[in-house]
């Protein structure tokens, strides 16, 4: 064996292990699902090929478009909402433009150590027809019938588990941008300030332009962590009412555990698939273009 | 070894090792491991172990059971609410069914029962079949096959009253629906719930007034024709069971936002009094023996829905169905199997009944009433055995037309869907399923 031909065989032994790992929590769930997408399994029995009468179901299923619909704003509060607000805040703390940072920042970050069950269960307390809220608003008026309407609104009941979801997820973002700007070079935001650049100027030009890398990157978090979203609405709504606040996880989730359509769910889940990689590679073309830009 | 082979080695191996290790993920070996002549059954549950009143009392029974049982022991676990489910799913299709399972009459654990996953109890329940109610007795697989012996009776349909409040309201029980709805403005207007019922998880207004609606407008005779397939869920008479909860929302009688509440607030807006009405199942009275004051014990009753206009069912009748029990798993010996049904016996039998019944349960065994019992659960028997009793939708359809079903029953109370759009979409569903 020549040393070029060991060298490769050490590559590949060193990466065996992780590979196999890999291959079987990873490769191998995703082909066998996406395998019984293509039947019509319902947990027992042999799966009987239909082709792409699940594909086709599923897009003309209206509480899947509803779901698809739900999906896409949450993906919209994540990257229009919690990566602005988040390096917003970022950049308040790290100009030291707010007293008491330190106590801001762990205020911030707070939620997202809690537990995505226990943070809906709170907020269930605060806003449900028995809740908090109701409970006053109530007293307030002399209202005994009130009711908060926007959780039985087709189009509204997602509102406030976005807000539930901006409030919970912005801290990470926060924590992230907050490292990046610490290790941006001080003497670069000095000299700017010297040569008379305004708080905007040095934003636009200096800090953003250093940041576009993470944009992306927190972008990619927020994309695929939006289209897999599931344990916090499900804690707080189950997808209803009526699925009004489904996801397509819940979707998925529904289809297979519920209604025993093995096939039919793996469908669903390869959609999620497809989505999170067609928006991800959108995303990669998008932050190139910037980067190129403020090259 | 050239490259190639080399390479193509390391790739089969890496489809290989996930099936080698599923196929290593047998099922435990637990049983007379020791050799000491006890035998260990592994045990599925449903139970909420935080439940400060069914968690005591399940373990209460298993106690007594291992003492009289003493080579015999228990290995439980505990799952509940969707997580039961999903769990019993993944066992069941990885081939782990614990020796004992908690199973259900209709479809709910279809999977594991239609798989053919379970013994049938026929053979050891042969010869006490008539010590059950009858409805406990009817078959359950495709060739009357028992899966599970049935612990209670499940009455799912029960109109709670608070006959305090209305006394103090200068009302009496209403006799009819009209004069139901003619008390909605008088207890609205003493800041009172009319009729107490959360329906956030869907499932409650299905299960607790649907199936008993569906009785009075249609009748027994129609469920069954309907089932059969020789009447249809779109038939005038069964859209008119379901106006009947469109009016009741429309009208104001329901609980306040009653899709976003979960299931819990109704029973605890009756216990505290804020509603005059509670519509649930019987199984809550187990939640009210421990809840209820003994002065609240004597002014609250059970009742039934007033009658309909044009009711074709009979008056004071609840749907009902035979509730769930413990099955066995088909792999266990002969000698598993004896004990896991001592477990089963023991369980929905008179000895484990006669328990469940002084804690509030309606056992299927057929029990004397009750003389020392909790005065909620002499009124529960009492309830029982006056009323007749219809068939629960839950328990006779399959799980994704009534998992549509409940949903459209939401859409039907916000008034996104006309109450023959839900009977319409019903058929539809269960015609293309198969009844």
């Amino acid at each position: 064996m020549t040393f070029s031909q060991q060298k490769r065989m050490s590559y590949y032994a060193f990466l065996a292990p992780g590979l196999l790992l890999f291959a079987s929590i990873i490769i191998f769930p995703v082909a066998y699902s996406l395998t019984l997408s293509f039947t019509s399994f319902g947990g027992y029995g042999t799966p009987k090929f239909i082709g792409l009468a699940n594909y086709a179901k599923i897009i003309s299923d209206e509480v899947f478009l509803h779901s698809l619909r739900n999906n896409l704003l949450i993906v919209a509060i994540s990257v229009f909402g919690q990566i602005p607000l988040g390096f917003l805040l970022a950049y308040l703390l790290h100009r030291k433009m707010v007293r008491n940072g330190n106590f801001y920042q762990t205020m911030i970050f707070l939620p997202i150590t809690i537990s995505p069950v226990v943070v809906a269960l709170l907020w269930n307390q605060i806003f449900s027809s028995s809740g908090m809220v109701v409970a006053i608003i109530r007293r307030l008026t002399g209202e005994n019938q009130y009711v908060m309407r926007i959780f039985e609104d087709k189009q509204l009941a997602i509102v406030p588990i976005l807000f539930v979801l901006l409030w919970m997820h912005t801290g990470t973002y926060m924590i992230i941008f907050y490292a990046n700007l610490q290790k941006m070079t001080p003497s670069l935001l000095e000299a700017a300030q010297i040569d008379g650049a305004s708080e905007s100027q040095m934003m636009m030009r200096i800090i953003l332009p250093s940041m576009v890398g993470t944009i992306a990157t927190t972008a990619i978090f927020a994309i695929s962590g939006s289209l897999k979203a599931f344990d916090l609405i499900y804690a707080m709504t189950g997808g209803g009412p009526a699925h009004y606040t489904e996801v397509i996880a819940i979707y998925m989730y529904i289809n297979t555990f519920k209604y025993y359509k093995y096939g039919f769910g793996s469908a669903a889940s390869m959609i999620i698939v497809l989505l999170a990689v067609g928006l991800i590679l959108l995303l990669q073309y998008i932050s190139r273009k910037f980067e190129r830009r403020f090259e | 070894m050239n490259m190639k082979r080399l390479l193509s080695m390391i790739f089969m191996s890496l489809f290989l090792i996930p099936a080698l290790l599923f196929a290593t993920g047998t099922k435990e070996q637990a049983k007379d491991s020791a050799g000491d002549g006890i035998i260990t059954l592994s045990v599925y549950h449903f139970l909420d172990q935080t439940d400060k009143t069914t968690a005591p009392n399940f373990q209460y029974l298993v106690d007594v059971f291992e003492k009289a049982n003493p080579n015999i022991k228990l290995s439980f676990e505990y799952g509940y609410g969707e997580a039961f489910h999903d769990k019993l799913q993944t066992m069941a299709m990885s081939g782990q069914l614990p020796d004992i399972v908690l199973l259900y009459p209709g479809e709910r654990t279809s999977q594991v029962t239609n798989a053919g996953l379970v013994q049938d109890l026929r053979p050891y329940l042969s010869g006490h079949e008539d010590e059950f109610a009858d409805m406990a007795m009817q078959g359950q697989g495709k060739n009357g096959e028992i899966w599970e012996l049935p612990e209670d009776i499940s009455i799912t349909s029960i109109m709670f009253t608070n006959n305090r409040l209305l006394k103090e309201l200068g009302l009496t029980l209403p006799k009819t629906y009209e004069e139901l709805l003619a008390q909605g403005p008088a207890i609205r207007a003493a800041g009172l719930i009319p009729i107490s019922i959360a329906n956030k998880d869907a499932w409650p207004m299905q299960s607790c007034v649907a199936g008993m609606l569906v009785e009075r407008a249609c009748g027994l005779e129609w469920f069954d024709k309907a089932i059969a397939g020789e009447a249809r869920f779109d038939d005038p008479e069964f859209v008119y069971a379901m106006q009947i909860i469109k009016d009741l929302t429309d009208k104001q009688m329901l609980s306040p936002g009653t899709n976003q509440l979960t299931y819990g607030q109704g029973l605890d807006d009756f216990v505290q009094e804020k509603a005059v009405y509670f519509i649930d199942g019987g199984w809550t009275v187990n939640n009210m023996v421990g809840e209820l004051s003994a002065e609240q014990k004597t002014y609250m009753s059970l009742e039934s829905f007033p009658d309909i206009p044009n009711q074709k069912g009979q008056s004071l009748s609840t749907s009902a169905t035979a509730g769930q029990g413990f099955g066995m798993n088909a792999k266990l010996s002969k000698a598993e199997s004896d004990a896991a049904w001592k477990w089963i016996w023991f369980y929905s039998g008179p000895e484990g009944s006669a328990i469940r019944q002084r804690f509030g349960r309606l056992p299927a065994y057929n029990l004397a009433e009750p003389k020392d019992a909790d005065p909620m659960i002499q009124k529960l028997v009492a309830y029982a055995g006056k009323v007749p009793m219809g068939y629960v939708m839950d328990s006779v359809l399959a799980a994704e037309p009534i998992g549509t079903f409940n949903i459209n029953l939401q859409n039907m109370m916000f008034g996104t869907k006309t109450p023959k759009q839900v009977a319409q979409e019903l058929e539809a569903m269960v015609a293309a399923i198969g009844r």
